[in-house]
């Protein structure tokens, strides 16, 4: 029993004879690099600002690419760094806007309402008229490249690139007309920049529901008349009610900005005589039908 | 021949000759997967061109005054990975810490080549060849770096304007650039016997 404890501990203390100076080396260059990696990295600290994450936190997360950068950590680091971009996004709106000015110890001037697409076009598939039948790839941007696939050079062409481009399911194409799901929408952005015809626009949502002029048509009365039941001729009736409306290349506009629930644009959008002037919103449906009552 | 000579006949056989990719297939990682932009491709190489030429020049250094002072040449492989790794940790937090426009460029790259066989390779092979010179060993590591630079360039290259072309349903993807690298590869073995 002790003479093979003997030879096992003879053979421990042989391995260790031929063994140390290898280890102990290795064990020292180890050491050498680790102390030098370790007062290099004391030394070479980068100071990330702790405000960067917090930004990142406070950010939806969604990298939508509304605010123009990659995603939200590179928007993130952006702001912190120009507080001047604060407002840039989109999904997350004024709350999110006031979160970073907390964050970044800013006083935020109340940077107006979110904003949400409007469609500026209300005619269906019934309402418009065609040339020809289009046959060709189901794209508006290709489809807009014809000159004549739909009557209306500024309608919507219904083929849905602006479907494709939303991210959040909010935008569909019912009866050939691209309709806003404000309920899901989140105000990025993205439908707005993809529209071959730029029928759709980034209004700030004062209100639950907008009004808005549905068409884009700057063709003269008669010629909108021609080619679509429900377009603006620009007849000017609801300017002369109030002048939150004007008439300008042959097209009523409403001034968002300036939009206010009055008596005044009630009756404009009843005297407008081809129903063009509508309610969109959340509960843009309701609000119709209690007019209308 | 004198000094000069004998450099530069080092750094053009490192570079053409016995090329890392071309020659000895070390490498191969970076060269298939990063040469599908030209751009990724350069920055790729220009940050295996800077850790090659330090992690070169100190394994030089270890191997003469230390590992072979103790006869400890059989630790070599686990010193000189040791060596690398250290090497490209340092590396990064300097570039982080004073060019950070560098850092974001080929910041990425870095943790990447602690790993890059043609490293390892290269430190290695400058102890087979028997470079006892200090200063053709820097040079052999910097070559060693710009042979893998014009490799992975000129892969991109190729690689950029295969988008164009119109290859064969089965050979699209991996295959097409297999058959790339091989026939650069033989293109390159234009150059074996040249010098020696």
């Amino acid at each position: 029993m002790l003479g093979i404890c003997g030879m096992v501990l003879a053979d421990i203390s042989g391995l260790w004879q031929s063994a140390w100076p290898a280890g102990t080396t290795m064990l020292g260059l180890g050491g050498l690099f680790a102390v030098v990696l370790l007062i290099a990295s004391e030394k070479l600290k980068v100071e990330v600002d702790p405000k960067i994450k917090q930004i990142h936190e406070a950010l939806p997360n969604i990298d939508c690419g509304a605010c123009g950068f990659a995603g939200c950590s590179s928007y993130a680091k952006a702001v912190a760094e120009k507080p001047g971009l604060i407002g840039k996004c989109a999904p997350g709106g004024p709350e999110t806007a006031e979160k970073i000015g907390v964050i970044l110890n800013l006083q935020i001037s109340n940077s107006g309402a979110a904003k949400r697409p409007i469609v500026h076009c209300h005619a269906h598939t019934d309402d418009r008229t065609y040339y020809a039948r289009y046959a060709g790839i189901e794209s508006c941007t290709a489809a807009n490249a014809l000159a004549n696939v739909q009557a209306c050079k500024f309608g919507c062409l219904g083929f849905g690139d602006c479907t494709r481009a939303c991210k959040f399911d909010a935008l569909h194409v019912i009866e050939g007309l691209a309709t806003v799901d404000y309920e899901k929408c989140t105000g990025c952005g993205a439908c707005s920049t993809t529209c071959p015809r730029n029928l759709i626009e980034m209004a700030p949502f004062s209100q639950e529901n907008m009004m808005t002029v549905a068409c884009h048509s700057r063709e003269t009365g008669k010629s909108t008349r021609s080619v679509c039941k429900v377009g603006c001729i620009a007849c000017g009736l609801c300017a002369k009610q109030t002048d939150m409306f004007a008439v300008s290349d042959n097209l009523a506009r409403l001034d968002y900005a300036r939009y206010e629930p009055t008596e005044q644009a009630r009756t404009a959008m009843s005297k407008c005589p081809t129903k063009v002037i509508i309610y969109v919103g959340k509960t843009a449906e309701a609000e119709a039908a209690k007019e209308s009552a | 021949m004198d000094t000069l000579s004998i450099y530069l006949m080092g750094f053009i056989s490192i570079v053409l000759i016995n090329n890392l990719v071309f020659t000895k297939f070390l490498g191969i990682c970076p060269y298939l997967g990063v040469s599908g932009r030209i751009d990724m491709a350069f920055g790729m190489g220009m940050a295996v061109t800077f850790v090659v030429t330090l992690s070169g020049t100190l394994t030089w250094l270890i191997d003469h005054l230390v590992l072979m002072e103790l006869g400890l040449e059989v630790t070599r492989y686990v010193c000189f990975i040791l060596v690398i790794a250290g090497a490209v940790q340092l590396v990064e937090m300097y570039v982080r810490k004073f060019f950070p426009f560098l850092y974001e460029s080929f910041g990425i790259f870095l943790p990447l080549i602690t790993t890059n066989c043609a490293i390892l390779g290269l430190c290695l092979f400058i102890n087979l060849w028997g470079i006892d010179d200090f200063l053709e060993a820097v040079v052999l590591s910097f070559g060693a770096g710009i042979g893998f630079t014009m490799a992975i360039c000129i892969m991109a290259g190729i690689r950029e304007n295969l988008y164009m072309a119109d290859v064969p349903e089965s050979l699209k993807g991996a295959p097409i650039t297999l058959i790339t690298a091989g026939l650069l590869t033989l293109a390159f073995m234009g150059f074996a016997g040249m010098i020696k």
